[in-house]
């Protein structure tokens, strides 16, 4: 691969928020936050797309990874999954990488968001890292994903290894993993650690996690006040902005809006239908089609359990490496990750309950396959508390995998049968 | 004689005692010995991988034997439904036969986090089937020092839980018989794969997977006198093999061994592997050094074991297969991957490239769990071997 990058994928979705920024900036109607959020998006994307032009160290990085001590580092990061998905939301099309994620060798089992990452790379649609840094967080697809790409690009890797429960001995090791990886970023980068500035980065993630969890709060209303994929900028807030300040200013301003509609009691939607629960991630390229629908029948997601609801625990500044390990399983996605014994399935429980939910939506990512071997357990869990779930196969990236036509045909029967409810 | 034997269709000729490892497989999970084991008041637990250590349950009195799914390829409705058709046909397999009742003898399970499927397989088994212990083990991916303590601190930690269970300590002097045990049927493993090294090996890949097989189903103290004879058998038979072209087997969990025979029927003379069901399960000895506590050497051998495609650096897994492809003279390489076994699918483009980088050509295969290896898969392998003959010309 040469060093002159193809980078059209990261302008392509540069160029995206660009258009949806000057379109949200005519609309009378515009949340502040919705705006800051696409502010935030080109920003981060615009400094990846820059990065070699400025001399910037780009780390590369999966999901669920401790992107604070990039950042606390002063480094570029490249969030890998998200970067795919982005591509797919902003550019609906895939296929050129997911067909090059194929001509490595990668079977089609190997879930999109890392088949694509890979055809990426290989096509030199995204600049070289001059790290790759990776973790077996969630699933083996995220442990696996980061030697080819470091074979692929020539750059140097380090792997997390995620212990699977939470003792003591775990956490120790999780921490132990971290300061390794500090060594062997402080060696390749020629950069030291700043650890005050982690502190603040640690101290502003705290804040992050206690927002979201007030808009948890407001969102229990009803009617509830946020749109109903707004989830995915909490999701998206978190994965790229960990501890950053442009992260509790969108948070702060959401915050706001909602407390505001709440008091006056004003749904997202007028005259709210139906509560439901998200059981994973949609598809990225049906994201405006299943707004749209939302709007349409008056249905809205107004909880994620393996998304946005945190789990229990404060991050504590003056042990920063430690917060950041201990963040790792107060993620809302550790839940998944772990085994899946009575803490989980009480979640979705008190998730069910708590936000009144009439029905769940299972997205069903054919490559998702920790995810999915969990179908039938929480459906019935929830069929035990009369909460009916729907499964919508689908893939978060290919749009191959299923059309409009077909969701709205299965969405609309789900609907029916709540309504018959 | 040709390497196409017909061993598998009961020719009892060849070796008397494989026809006593056959009679354990085709009853199994209802063998005599397992049944005679619970009679005499006994317990079995069932693993679901190759790092839950078995010394621990053997010293304890407790039988452990691998849990596997239908030895063919087979409709698996209730694995589908239970663990979705994305999760590897072998989990769906192994539950199905759970759901079923055919585990029921069980008193105990054990499992890893070693990948997915073998962690949504235990999570599954452990809220619909009702055995009564259950154990995960956290299993660090890595073989750092550090690495090494985690895992001791949870092999300490399952053999706590398991005494608990039982209501007595497991004492170090059992540990160390257990290790023995063990110990002894590895080097006994060893010394059979050791044959299938020589130009005409005198017993086949199928007939090896046959014994294998039955190695994790039955009690060590048996397994390693039968195996003791059938080598006597084998030394003094005369037998041997030839082919086309030697070839290594790798990939996932394998156990049919009429997979093996498609091959060897077509002329490959399957001569070694690197699969969870033979080399990576009695790959390496337990090390007793010194005054090092039994629990720390057991530790230490499963975590360094011959690896699994969930270990990282894949080269350490790569450089044991390349070692294995000049020790057992290998033409060629036949990987089989069970769909959905994803840690196997991410190494395949650099294992891949390895080999080739040392003139060793690879065929990739995807495959259920179970599958007799017939219709496309034959004219793939066929069409191997005589890619391989031509280059050996």
């Amino acid at each position: 691969m040469t060093e002159a990058v193809n980078t059209n994928k990261i302008k392509a979705i540069v160029s995206a928020c660009r258009i949806i920024s000057r379109m949200n900036r005519a609309r009378p109607d515009v949340r502040k936050s919705e705006m800051l959020y696409y502010q935030m998006l080109n920003n981060y994307f615009t400094r990846l797309l820059n990065a070699r032009q400025n001399g910037d160290f780009i780390a590369a990085h999966t999901v669920f990874f401790p992107a604070e001590l990039i950042y606390a580092m002063d480094m570029v990061p490249m969030h890998t999954e998200t970067t795919t998905w982005m591509i797919s939301l902003f550019t609906g099309e895939c296929t050129d990488i997911l067909a090059a994620g194929a001509e490595l060798g990668l079977a089609s089992e190997i879930c999109t968001p890392h088949r694509g990452l890979a055809g990426a790379f290989a096509l030199g649609t995204l600049p070289r890292p001059d790290v790759m840094l990776w973790s077996n967080m969630v699933c083996d697809n995220t442990a696996k994903s980061g030697e080819l790409i470091m074979e692929m690009t020539k750059c140097p890797g380090f792997f997390i290894d995620h212990p699977f429960k939470d003792s003591e001995d775990e956490r120790k090791y999780l921490v132990g993993e971290m300061e390794d990886m500090v060594h062997f970023l402080e060696e390749k980068s020629h950069r030291k650690m700043d650890w005050s500035k982690l502190s603040e980065i640690v101290a502003r993630m705290d804040r992050q996690i206690e927002l979201v969890r007030e808009i948890n709060e407001l969102r229990k209303a009803v009617p509830t006040p946020f749109h109903s994929q707004g989830f995915l900028e909490l999701v998206s807030v978190d994965y790229l902005f960990p501890g950053q300040p442009e992260a509790i200013e969108y948070l702060e301003t959401l915050r706001q809006e909602l407390s505001d509609m709440v008091k006056e009691g004003k749904g997202a939607v007028p005259d709210e239908r139906f509560r439901l629960m998200s059981l994973f991630i949609p598809p990225m390229y049906l994201m405006s089609f299943l707004e749209k629908i939302s709007q349409e029948y008056r249905a809205l997601s107004v909880v994620e359990p393996f998304f946005t609801y945190w789990g229990e625990g404060e991050l504590d500044p003056g042990k920063p490496l430690e917060s950041v390990a201990k963040k790792s399983y107060m993620l809302p996605e550790m839940r998944m990750y772990g085994p899946m014994d009575e803490r989980a399935l009480t979640s979705i429980v008190d998730c069910a309950k708590q936000y009144k939910v009439d029905g769940a939506i299972y997205y069903a990512d054919v490559g998702c396959r920790h995810t999915c071997a969990t179908i039938k357990l929480f459906k019935d869990v929830l069929n035990e508390i009369d909460v009916p779930v729907l499964t919508l196969d689908c893939d978060v990236v290919d749009p191959t995998a299923t059309s409009e036509e077909e969701v709205r045909e299965k969405l609309e029967q789900f609907f029916e049968l709540l309504e018959d409810r | 004689m040709s390497v196409a034997s017909d061993i598998l269709q009961g020719d009892n000729s060849k070796f008397h005692m494989l026809d006593r490892f056959r009679e354990i497989n085709s009853t199994f999970p209802k063998t005599s010995q397992l049944l005679d084991y619970k009679r005499s008041g006994k317990k079995v637990f069932g693993w679901l991988c190759t790092y839950s250590p078995e010394e621990i349950m053997h010293a304890a009195g407790i039988l452990p034997i691998r849990i596997t799914g239908y030895s063919q390829e087979t409709e698996l409705d209730d694995g589908n439904a239970y663990l979705y058709v994305n999760n590897c046909s072998f989990s769906r397999s192994c539950l199905q036969l759970g759901l079923r009742g055919e585990y029921n003898f069980l008193d105990g399970v054990v499992g890893g986090s070693t990948c997915d499927g073998a962690r949504r397989l235990f999570d599954l088994w452990r809220y619909y089937i009702g055995t009564p212990f259950h154990h995960v083990l956290t299993v660090p991916r890595k073989y750092t020092e550090k690495a090494h303590e985690l895992y001791y601190r949870e092999v300490v930690k399952f053999t706590e839980h398991l005494e608990e269970f039982l209501g007595f300590k497991i004492t170090d002097e059992a540990l160390c018989q257990s290790i023995m045990l063990y110990n002894e049927s590895r080097k006994l493993l060893r010394d059979l794969y050791d044959l299938r090294k020589l130009d005409n090996p005198p017993i086949t890949g199928a007939e090896t997977m046959e014994i294998l097989n039955a190695s994790f189903h039955m009690p060590k103290e048996i397994f390693n006198e039968w195996l003791k004879e059938l080598l006597r058998e084998i030394s003094v038979s005369g037998e041997r093999n030839s082919g086309r072209a030697r070839i290594m087997l790798i990939g996932s969990v394998l156990t049919n061994p009429e997979f093996v025979k498609s091959i060897e029927d077509q002329g490959g003379l399957v001569v070694t592997d690197e699969l969870c069901t033979s080399t990576r399960y009695w790959g390496d000895p337990v090390v007793l050094e010194g005054t090092a506590s039994p629990i720390r050497a057991i530790a230490r051998r499963y975590l360094n074991n011959f690896p699994c495609a969930r270990m990282f650096p894949s080269d350490e897994r790569f450089n044991r297969i390349i070692e294995f492809v000049h020790d057992f003279k290998v033409d060629g390489v036949i990987s089989q991957i069970v769909r959905y076994c994803v840690p196997y699918c991410h190494d395949l483009p650099l294992l891949t490239k390895r080999l080739n980088n040392i003139d060793v050509p690879v065929l990739a295969l995807d495959v259920e769990y179970g599958t007799s290896g017939s219709g496309q898969i034959q004219t793939r392998v066929q069409a191997f071997l005589e890619m391989l003959e031509a280059k050996r010309k």
